[in-house]
Order: C-alpha cells, then sequence, then structure tokens
C-alpha cells in the first residue's frame, strides 16, 4: 500500500535535503499557485498564462530556498501563495497592465457551453480592474474554492477583511456579466 | 444563464490541470541549477584557502620533489611494466580460456 505523507510530512523531507519530497509538493500545489497567478495577473491570454506560469515556477524556487523559514509545515500552499502574490504584485507593478486586453485571442479561445466569448473577455477586463487585494481574495476562494481563513492567512489580511473582499469583489464580477450588483 | 452560472462556469473553466508533469519538470530543473550554483558558490572558498595553502607551502614541495624524482622514476617504471604485464595475462587468460 503506498504511503499518503501530509503536506508536513513532505515539507519535513525537504528541508532535510530532499528533492523528491518537495517536487511532491510542487505535484500537488502547482494547480493553486498557477491558477491564482494566472487571475491575478489578469486574464487568460496566452501571453498571460506563459507569463503566470513562469511567474509559479519563480515562486516554487523561492519557496525551496525560503523552506526553512516556514513556521508550519503543514500550511505550505497558503504559504506558497503568499510569495506569489508578492511576485505577481512585483510583477504587476512593472508592467502595469490595463484592463482591456488584447482581443485578438479572443475569436479562438475556448469557452464553456452557453457562454459568449465577450463574457470571458468581460471577466478578465473586470477581475483585471479589481484592486489587487480584492482580486487575490476573489481568486482564491470564489475562484479556486478556499476557505476565507486559508485566504486570509495566504494573503495576510484579517479575516473581515477578506469576506468584504470577496462580496465587493463577486458584485463587481456579476455587474460584469450582465447580473445585478447585489445579486 | 445567469451572471452567477456564468462566473462559476468561467471560473471552472480556467481551472488548471491537478497534474503537469513538464511544469515540474521545469520547477525541479530550476531548482536542479540553484542548487548547481549554490555548490560552486560553496567551492569557492575552499578553493581560495587550497591556492593560498598551495602557494604557502610550494618552496616545501618542490624540494621534496627534488629529492623524490631521482627515487620516484624507477618505481614508476616498475609499476608500469607490472601493469602492463597484468593486463596482458587477464586478457590472455580470459582469450584462452573461452577457446
Amino acid at each position: 500500500m503506498a504511503l499518503i505523507l501530509t503536506d508536513a510530512d513532505l515539507v519535513i523531507a525537504a528541508v532535510a535535503g530532499s528533492d523528491a519530497a518537495y517536487a511532491r509538493l510542487v505535484d500537488r500545489h502547482q494547480a493553486a499557485v498557477r491558477g491564482f497567478l494566472r487571475r491575478m495577473l489578469g486574464g487568460s491570454g496566452s501571453a498571460t498564462v506563459a507569463e503566470a506560469d513562469d511567474l509559479a515556477q519563480e515562486t516554487f524556487v523561492t519557496g525551496w530556498r525560503a523552506l526553512r523559514s516556514l513556521k508550519e509545515p503543514g500550511g505550505v500552499r497558503a504559504w506558497l501563495c503568499g510569495i506569489a502574490l508578492r511576485k505577481a504584485r512585483d510583477r504587476l507593478r512593472s508592467l502595469r497592465r490595463g484592463a482591456a486586453r488584447d482581443g485578438a485571442w479572443l475569436e479562438t479561445v475556448s469557452v464553456p457551453p452557453g457562454i459568449q466569448p465577450e463574457d470571458r473577455l468581460a471577466l478578465t477586463a473586470a477581475m483585471a480592474a479589481l484592486p489587487e487585494d480584492v482580486r487575490a481574495c476573489v481568486a482564491l476562494c470564489l475562484a479556486d474554492g478556499w476557505s476565507h481563513g486559508e485566504a486570509a492567512l495566504a494573503l495576510n489580511l484579517p479575516l473581515g477583511t477578506v469576506k468584504s473582499h470577496i462580496a465587493r469583489g463577486r458584485a463587481r464580477l456579476l455587474a460584469a456579466l450582465g447580473g445585478s450588483d447585489d445579486s | 444563464m445567469t451572471a452567477e452560472q456564468k462566473l462559476n462556469a468561467l471560473f471552472a473553466a480556467e481551472a488548471v490541470p491537478a497534474r503537469d508533469l513538464g511544469f515540474q519538470a521545469d520547477v525541479v530543473q530550476r531548482i536542479a541549477r540553484q542548487r548547481a550554483w549554490a555548490t560552486v558558490a560553496a567551492l569557492v572558498p575552499w578553493l581560495i584557502a587550497a591556492t593560498a595553502l598551495l602557494w604557502g607551502v610550494q618552496p616545501v614541495i618542490a624540494a621534496a620533489a627534488d629529492q623524490l624524482v631521482p627515487v620516484l622514476a624507477p618505481v614508476a617504471m616498475i609499476l608500469t611494466l607490472v601493469a602492463g604485464s597484468l593486463v596482458v595475462a587477464v586478457w590472455l587468460t580470459r582469450r584462452l580460456g573461452r577457446a
């Protein structure tokens, strides 16, 4: 029977020098970190996806270097997303991407059934227009299903702030998709 | 479709695959590169110390080498002959053993 190691076990093994253990942590959390960064950088255009993935790789390398400073090995996912957030802020500061994205990919991008490509663009623009902290809360809790507590830990924000950010961000995204602000 | 449903569907469609071996390999490669550079950086002080030490003891080594060369040259020649003989002997033993 294969032994299922917890995140804490893998962190301890990685700190002791096991690259295999860290590779398993990357495997477990790459989807969360990449998804978060894609949403933080504000879009699903191919350039942004590549940029976000590159930043996600940097996040994991930084995490590997700083692993000894991780206080709670069980909270490695939130810790990695905290690193990713700082990197995303730096990147956004240097890029200053606006909400209006290049629409060239609009016709080729696939969207779920029943949804227009314009809706995706509207969502992308609305996400990019959100303040960074609000966008981070929305990306983690609404898009990736994190608990408010875990998001508060990752983003180093009070729980109440996370809740209000999510409510505000959700209202603005729904408005961008044709719903009412208070829906 | 309501705005809420659209939002959920779009978020779900953008989800990153749970496993991506290519991404994982890229990260591992970057870490290996970092580790290699860190190893090189860690060796630099030792290299400097060893160079300084050798530079310091170089007169002693040179003097000792001058004394040892006359002794070591015949010893090296004998050892070379013995090693050559052993190689030939082993090769012949295997060759004849197969025949």
